[in-house]
């Protein structure tokens, strides 16, 4: 250090610096090693899921909707993981003698399933895994954001003028959490969505994501509402908002500017929590049929890819038995729930940490 | 505030709720275009004389109100209605099919025996593994216990059910992997238990056949129950063992197994209690998938085949379905809230709420 540069720390060495509660919370988390492996991979998911995807799909030279019939054998079982399949759309001929496919023409290039192929209709595992993990991912991330606005909305609202306000949403909020949220989100989905499903907004969103956010969305506000309606009641009655409108802020300058910075932490653990619970209730909603429709995919449906519909489930045979198509989503969808529900804990210590473990 | 007056209120505001809840399935499933009198006639090929006549057995011919109106003075009476699936009508033009009512109490005892023995289990294992968990709070036991419970909350219980499904029941037959049987009749009979021929009609019953048919569906449902109370109990037991009486208890020379049992783990109960209470919303969401996988001809899925006709829906079976679950649901935390009044007042007024974390069912 030069002398030319005079500062207070390099003189005595013991001078703290005031840390802002964000800064703070951000050391903390650096120290957490399973909050910081799980950032890493959900970094990783999403670069995999949204850049990943139709680079992956460049380089194998496929899409994941494109029907590889030699992906199958004669008995329809799928290819397992890691096999060189022939490229073409061209349905072999059986023979009925020796019960073998023909062999595909001669000079047809193979490319390559890294997780084999997803079922009978013979497309690439890998790829259908990442675009679904997009489908999911919008409608977990976009389902949590309309919740988060509804919620923080009405959960102000509700504290800051209570009265009728506070007591319709509180009463409704407790009365409706005690009922099947899967339920009512099916029988309502099952009517309403029809109307949506073909709502893309200009092709950005795939089929049914929209009615899927909304429905989500519309059983999970209760849960903002009622952290920012708690917290803003006991924030009211400290002595910086009593300042505040001594000085004369106005209502919505005090829920800005002094009320909404505290709120911030709570919420953002509970997105982080709420992401991971409606990748599992997506993947539930469109198991059961409500969901996703085919041929987008989404993690919900590929769970379903052997077990078939509510209404055709799919019998078992042990000849064409393949456990992976079951286990490479269960396995996604657990490792993301898991990075969710690290990271939010993570959160929720670096922002609190006197709070239980 | 009396306990009565507390129970009075919750029982009025449930009430509300209720009707709220079939007021706005009648509405909806009116609102859809697709006229229910396909059910009846043939709706290409009908006159439309036939069709007011179909319209007129159903009873959809008058107003929206009154169609609700009836519909709720008939409830009170026990009658639900007859189902639109499967009915036909009858030349005096009266319609008749399969009674609502009887149907959905079936299917109440299908996803009672699942939820109820699944519930059970998850109890009996997690209110001790709980306990043991916190009697040595971040050893290395209470730290295995935890990470196992984090595990079992991350893992949908679509995939515990369609692994346990696949492996243990088609693979190695260790267990049947669907349908049900029912306890009540002898395994000679088959019984009729389809509905929409969801289930196949396994021609079973008999104690025997129902529990072995259910073991898979019970462990599914009690594996993602278990992670949740296991790490709840802890908590508690971590709290209550905190409270100065077991400080107390301890200083008289009381053993502590003897503490844990007669002291904290009973004053740990009454918030789970509650909660359990709370979460018969989730268990019958949890249940939907259960017994989509498994093919039980329970509520969930005696909704989904109503919902997923080929004409149309079924509103008299779902209706009846969202008022028995409704009911289940109030008078269980009504009891339930009675219990925790009677077994520890202060429970009651503070009124124990789940931490906001969203669910997933």
């Amino acid at each position: 250090m030069s002398a030319a540069a005079p500062t207070a720390t390099a003189q005595d060495g013991l001078e703290t610096r005031a840390q802002s509660p964000s800064r703070l919370a951000w050391r903390r988390l650096r120290h957490d090693r399973a909050a910081l492996v799980s950032g890493g991979f959900l970094v990783f998911l999403l670069l995999a899921v949204l850049p990943g995807a139709p680079l992956l799909g460049k380089a194998l030279g496929h899409g994941p909707n494109d029907l590889f019939p030699y992906a199958v054998d004669v008995s329809l079982k799928p290819v397992g993981p890691w096999s060189s399949v022939p490229n073409t759309s061209q349905v072999p001929d059986i023979d009925p003698n020796t019960y073998t496919q023909s062999p595909p023409p001669a000079g047809t290039p193979r490319t390559l399933f890294v997780l084999g192929a997803d079922g009978t209709l013979g497309r690439d595992e890998l790829l259908r895994l990442l675009y679904g993990g997009r489908v999911s991912l919008t409608v977990a991330v976009g389902a949590t954001l309309l919740a988060l606005l509804i919620g923080t909305t009405l959960g102000t609202l509700a504290a800051f003028f209570g009265g009728w306000v506070d007591s319709v949403v509180s009463r409704f909020t407790d009365l409706v959490m005690a009922f099947p949220v899967l339920l009512l989100a099916i029988v309502l989905g099952s009517t309403v969505s029809k109307n949506l499903d073909d709502v893309t907004v200009g092709g950005t969103l795939n089929r049914g994501v929209l009615s899927l956010i909304l429905l989500i969305g519309l059983f999970t506000w209760f849960y903002p509402a009622r952290i920012v309606r708690s917290l803003i009641l006991s924030l009211r009655a400290r002595e910086f908002v009593e300042a505040a409108e001594m000085i004369g802020s106005s209502d919505s300058k005090i829920m800005r500017t002094h009320l909404f910075p505290h709120v911030i932490p709570a919420l953002a653990v509970w997105s982080t929590l709420a992401v991971a619970t409606n990748i599992m209730l997506e993947a539930g909603i469109t198991f059961l049929g409500v969901g996703i429709k085919l041929p987008t995919t989404s993690w919900g449906s590929m769970l379903a890819a052997t077990w078939g519909t509510v209404l055709s489930p799919l019998p078992y045979n042990p000849t064409t038995f393949s456990p992976w198509l079951t286990i490479i989503p269960s396995l996604t969808i657990f490792v993301t729930v898991l990075a969710l529900t690290l990271f939010g804990e993570g959160l929720r210590e670096a922002f609190d940490p006197r709070g239980v473990r | 505030m009396t306990t009565l007056g507390y129970a009075l209120r919750r029982l009025g505001a449930s009430i509300v709720l209720l009707l709220l809840l079939t007021l706005l399935t009648f509405t909806l499933y009116r609102a859809i275009p697709a006229d229910p009198a396909g059910f009846l006639v043939d709706m290409q090929k009908a006159s439309p004389d036939q069709i007011a006549k179909a319209e007129k057995a159903l009873g959809v011919h008058t107003p929206l109100y009154e169609q609700y109106g009836r519909y709720l003075w008939r409830a009170l009476h026990g009658d639900l209605g007859i189902a639109y699936q499967g009915t036909s009508l009858t030349p005096d033009g009266g319609r008749v099919g399969k009674a609502v009512a009887p149907a959905v109490v079936r299917a109440a005892m299908v996803t009672g025996s699942l939820v109820l023995g699944g519930a059970l289990l998850a109890l009996l294992i997690s209110i001790p593994l709980g306990a043991i968990a916190a009697s040595r709070p971040r050893s290395m036991t209470d730290r295995t216990i935890l990470a196992v419970s984090l595990i079992g909350i991350c893992t949908h219980p679509l995939v515990v059910a369609l692994l346990l499904q696949q492996f243990p029941g088609n693979q190695w037959g260790l267990a049947p992997a669907h349908g049900y049987c029912s306890f009540f009749g002898t395994a000679g009979a088959p019984a009729k238990l389809d509905y929409l021929a969801l289930s196949q009609d396994l021609g079973c019953a008999g104690p025997t056949a129902w529990a072995s048919h259910l073991v898979l569906p019970w462990i599914t449902f009690a594996l993602f129950f278990l992670a949740i109370y296991t790490r709840l109990v802890r908590v508690r037991m971590i709290e209550v063992m905190d409270e100065p009486y077991i400080r107390t208890a301890a200083a008289k020379g009381m053993s502590r197994s003897r503490i844990v049992r007669h002291h904290a783990l009973r004053n740990a109960m009454s918030p789970v209690l509650t909660l359990v209470g709370m979460d018969i919303g989730l268990a019958l969401g949890i249940a939907l998938y259960v017994e989509s996988v498994y093919r039980l001809p329970g509520l969930g899925l005696t909704t989904l085949s109503a919902l997923n006709g080929d004409v149309g829906f079924d509103l008299p079976m779902i209706l009846g379905v969202v008022l028995v679950i409704g009911i289940v649901i109030i008078v269980a935390n009504l009891v339930i809230d009675l219990v925790v009044a009677w077994m520890d007042p202060r429970a009651a007024e503070s009124g124990l709420r789940r931490s906001a974390v969203g669910r997933v069912a």
